[in-house]
């Protein structure tokens, strides 16, 4: 959004009304929505490569889109497999897209406040809170469904039940084995279809298994698209932003399947080839990113000093050494496979590895693990992340902040840690530390 | 049956743990006690913002006297302490049993994989053979409760914390907790008549260490079993379906709930929110941090619960039989006092606070006669003993001519000399009461907590909740912030009004509010609006509790920080509604103690 005092000032009307006037709130919320869809579009923000462009433009339609026909959209967790509602014509919002969107509009800390008003613990998930803060007061209208998978975290468990009953409705909870074997994706396939069941049963609609098909090849494209960008982002400079990058990650999540997501990772990849190089610091990121935060953002958006070359988020399935167990033509079993295997799944060694295959990847200088605010996963893992890298010789940084909530980050504290561990980088790049 | 070999312990914590299986190799298994004094260990290898219960379990399960662990992915926390127990590498034998989220046919038939790969894991390692006959005299028998008791229900509850709950409300606890005591349906008898009696040679019937025999696979038909049970378990709340979790609120012989919550346990705290909407059981939260600290403020929300369960028991009495027999001590709607018989009515009320002591005297009809105020400094009792001097000596009485002398606040039960104590909660809401009766709400902040108490037309409490054990919102943050400032608290109280500039300042941490506080000031923020925003952010944290308990207008604000004109009209602001206070608001607590103490008479 353009101008801080004004989105300050949009937040807080937002916010002013949220107790007495949900449906202001609401409506007052889809007006700043709607127009920040509009400049994005029209006005990018400076300096971003026209596909993080495209990225952002793809955030805004779908989740704005979501949000402004929600009996036909599906509530979603961010790991849920999207391909069943893209076939047959659903929007899927994430709470994490939800979250994101609020936060951008500075409209988070009074909803985060009804939340916890109404008994959502002070520890919870920022995003999470935001999500049901909105629900709550009412802002947020009855869905046309809700689905959410065990990963990334226990607030999946909670949040959608929790909804499931304020709304009246059915939730359906597809729960991931931690262990990667044919038995697990088994299960899980078959969730994926008593998922869709209930899905045609909401919207009163059936999925036409060749458009499934369809939905599933593209996100195998869109996947290797983004795979062969990899060791491009090691030398080229990628123009980006924290925001641009949750952009692309919530897209590549939300929109995986549709035409647009895989045309945005190939566009991506073309302005890889195309780019200038880049000598600046590459840093591997864990875990969202505080995109409000200036103080990152000084030294990250769209500079020669340092650039997010890959986020485990993004990033989050790797396709295994050796290959997978199942391929595109098995649509449910291969959407299943991808969720067993997802990084944020099972041990936390699987992060360990998965950020140490993005860091040799790219040839990052560093890692950040950024422990968001009520995250236990990777809080709980921070460490061992650190030493996991720091043994394969990446320098780790710690951070602990809150990827939304502008109220619970420590700016000071954060700003100098962070610089620190630049210039930590810095000067292992010019052989003092090595 | 075979006897229970020596020296195999498995430390556990979830109640889905298969410990009639272990039991049937033989080994005994010891729910992990996490009452440790300190994470440090647990905060440099994993995070500190873990729940006490997960970093309590890194820390005991990486004592030496641990060998054999299984733990559940009941949680993310618990998923963790696996992964850090494995980095460390000192266990002999640590299992993580992957626990499904649902129930059906298809979750049964993978958990039953799971527990059979356990087995062959625990056996391979041990060297034991399974027993079936072992595992079944392991079964404890489910029999429901109907006694008078207290439900401790929500998160893990250290035993101590079980002790203080059953201490503090002279009733039995019912451990109800994530990791209470387990109730498994009871084995069906095929599998008892399939435990061998004793051992036969002349059957020379080879079994294997996972009791498989050519007799008929014993450890497979009790798993067949056995998984189901452990899944038909009361769910906890990390399982997808948890309507059963109803039965556990109501109970017969249920006097009332205590729910725990704990730091960085987000499961419970969406249970509580629900439940306590249930006005059928008197229900009370307590927060902890997973350890046995924080025990003072504990100790008043225990005591105050018991209050409301006898006002509620001696309500039920009084709209039933009433007893024929008077007796022999009087007894309030919130303490139980002894009667001592003076001439002339005197009754002296003392509040102990962190901050200050105030004492005060009423008369036999109510009237204050003196009253006192001292900063209470290092040490409580002193200040309460010159307090009670200094009250006495002002309303020309000698100790001799109290009848009753009635202490509360933080210090109440070390005061020497006192007749009974009453929790500030009750007293703060009798002395609001007198001093405005029209208050339906009491905000009261004082120097260690904050908490809000909402009123019947009456003066009753209908509920209260304080806060944490974080300092946030209360009298000790404003008192860091103003030391922050280089601000005396007089100035800092008034400078806030005069601000230009909305700021805001985290409403969450102590110690990030500090931070934030330095950095405004090296941006040369105005002090003016940077106090604004610190109050602002009190009176955010504060109206985020009255929303908790229904707080309704008139408000009224007590304790030290009622004096504090710019947090009383950031409340106001952020109410929506007047926040009244009085001259006496600081010595509402005690004026409560002694009018409660004059009314028990």
């Amino acid at each position: 959004m353009a101008g801080f005092d004004v989105v300050k000032w949009f937040g807080g009307v937002a916010d002013g009304h949220l107790e007495g006037s949900p449906a202001f709130t609401r409506n007052w919320l889809m007006l700043g929505y709607q127009l920040q869809r509009l400049k994005v579009r029209y006005v990018p923000d400076k300096g971003i490569s026209p596909s993080f462009a495209e990225a952002y433009c793809l955030f805004m339609d779908s989740v704005v889109g979501a949000q402004a026909d929600l009996a036909h959209a599906a509530v979603v967790s961010i790991f849920t497999p999207c391909e069943i509602f893209h076939a047959m014509g659903v929007r899927p919002v994430t709470a994490e897209a939800i979250g994101a969107i609020a936060g951008g509009a500075q409209a988070e800390s009074g909803l985060i406040a009804h939340a916890e008003g109404a008994g959502i613990p002070q520890t919870y998930c920022s995003y999470h809170k935001i999500l049901m803060g909105l629900a709550e007061s009412g802002v947020l209208q009855r869905p046309g469904f809700l689905a959410c998978t065990s990963p990334a975290c226990d607030a999946n468990n909670l949040t959608f039940r929790a909804l499931g009953q304020r709304w009246g409705m059915p939730h359906t909870y597809i729960d991931v084995p931690t262990e990667v074997s044919r038995d697990s994706v088994a299960y899980v396939a078959d969730q994926l279809r008593e998922m869709q069941t209930a899905a045609e049963d909401a919207f009163h609609t059936r999925v036409v298994p060749e458009e499934l098909q369809a939905c599933v090849l593209r996100s195998d494209q869109t996947d290797q698209a983004l795979l062969r960008s990899l060791p491009l982002r090691r030398d080229r400079y990628l123009a980006n932003t924290m925001t641009t990058d949750m952009m692309l990650m919530l897209d590549t999540h939300l929109c995986l399947g549709t035409e647009r997501a895989e045309a945005l990772a190939r566009h991506s990849l073309a302005d890889l080839q195309a780019a200038p190089t880049y000598d600046g610091l590459r840093l591997v990121w864990a875990h969202v990113m505080p995109f409000y935060l200036d103080a990152l953002g000084d030294h990250l958006n769209v500079t020669q000093e340092a650039q997010v070359v890959a986020c485990d988020m993004t990033f989050d399935h790797l396709p295994p050494e050796g290959g997978g167990l199942f391929s595109p033509d098995e649509p449910y079993e291969y959407m299943a496979e991808r969720l067993v295997r997802n990084c944020f799944n099972g041990p936390a060694e699987r992060r360990v590895t998965t950020l140490r295959r993005l860091a040799d990847a790219t040839d990052a200088d560093g890692v950040v693990v950024f422990c968001h605010w009520g995250c236990k996963q990777t809080a709980g893992a921070a460490q061992l992340i650190r030493s996991g890298l720091e043994d394969a010789g990446y320098p780790v940084l710690v951070l602990d902040g809150d990827g939304v909530d502008r109220e619970n980050t420590s700016v000071g504290q954060t700003s100098t840690r962070f610089a620190a561990f630049l210039e930590l980088l810095q000067s292992r790049r010019a052989g003092g530390a090595a | 049956m075979s006897e229970t070999p020596a020296g195999h312990t498995v430390f556990y914590a979830c109640k889905y743990t298969p410990v009639e299986l272990l039991a049937g190799f033989g080994a005994r298994c010891e729910l992990a006690e996490a009452d440790v004094s300190s994470f440090d260990q647990a905060d440099s290898l994993a995070h500190p913002n873990l729940c006490g219960y997960g970093k309590g379990l890194i820390e005991r399960l990486l004592a030496p006297d641990v060998h054999e662990v299984v733990l559940v992915t009941c949680c993310d926390v618990v998923k963790r302490a696996y992964d850090v127990l494995r980095e460390q590498g000192g266990l002999d034998f640590c299992f993580l049993l992957d626990l499904p989220h649902k129930r059906g046919k298809a979750e049964r038939r993978l958990f039953r994989t799971r527990l059979a790969r356990l087995a062959e894991e625990y056996a391979a390692y041990s060297g034991l053979s399974f027993d079936v006959g072992r595992a079944l005299a392991s079964f404890q028998p489910p029999l429901p409760r109907t006694d008078d008791r207290v439900t401790l229900l929500g998160a893990h509850a250290t035993r101590a914390l079980l002790s203080d709950v059953g201490q503090g409300l002279a009733l039995p606890v019912e451990n109800a907790t994530c990791t209470g005591p387990r109730q498994l349906a009871s084995p069906p008898a095929a599998l008892a008549r399939m435990a061998p009696t004793g051992t036969c040679d002349s059957c020379e019937d080879p079994t294997d260490t996972l009791g498989t025999s050519r007799m008929g696979g014993t450890l497979d038909t009790f798993l067949d079993w056995y998984a189901g049970a452990l899944l038909d378990q009361m769910p906890c709340m990390r399982m997808d379906d948890v309507d059963r979790r109803q039965d556990l609120i109501g109970a017969r012989g249920q006097q009332g709930v205590i729910y725990h919550t704990m730091k960085f346990c987000d499961y419970y705290g969406f249970e509580y929110a629900e439940a306590s909407a249930n006005e059928g059981v008197p229900m009370v939260k307590i927060e902890t941090d997973g350890t046995s600290q924080s025990s003072g403020q504990l100790r008043t929300r225990l005591a105050a619960f018991g209050e409301t369960l006898r006002g509620r028991r001696q309500s039920q009495e009084g709209d039933g039989e009433k007893p024929e027999a008077a007796p022999d001590h009087a007894t309030t709607g919130h303490a139980t006092v002894g009667r001592r018989g003076p001439t002339a009515t005197y009754v002296l009320g003392v509040d102990s606070g962190s901050t200050s002591t105030d004492a005060v005297i009423v008369d036999g009809r109510g009237g204050v006669v003196s009253q006192v105020i001292l900063p209470t400094g290092a040490k409580a009792t002193t200040a309460a003993a010159k307090a009670i001097q200094e009250v006495l000596d002002q309303a020309g009485l000698a100790d001799s001519d109290l009848s009753l002398r009635v202490s509360t606040g933080y210090g109440r039960d070390a005061i020497p000399g006192m007749d009974t104590s009453i929790t500030e909660i009750t007293c703060h809401a009798r002395g609001a009461h007198a001093l405005v009766p029209s208050a339906r709400t009491v905000i009261d902040i004082g120097g260690q907590d904050s908490k809000v108490i909402h009123l019947s037309p009456k003066g009753e409490v209908l509920s209260f909740v304080m806060n944490d054990k974080c300092a946030a919102g209360t009298g000790r943050f404003l008192e860091m912030m103003a030391s922050t400032l280089e601000l005396p608290l007089d100035e800092f109280c008034r400078v806030g009004l005069g601000w230009k500039h909305d700021v805001r300042i985290s409403s969450m941490c102590t110690v990030f509010a500090q931070s934030e506080v330095v950095s405004l000031v090296a941006d040369d923020t105005p002090t003016a609006d940077i106090v604004h925003g610190l109050s602002e952010s009190v009176a955010r944290k504060t109206a985020s509790l009255a929303k908790r308990v229904n707080a309704e207008p008139p408000y009224l604000m007590t304790g030290g920080v009622a004096q504090n004109e710019g947090v009383v009209a950031a409340l106001t602001s952020v109410l929506g509604s007047p926040v009244a206070t009085n001259p006496d608001s600081q010595l509402c607590g005690a004026i409560g103690a002694a009018l409660l103490g004059l009314e028990s008479l």
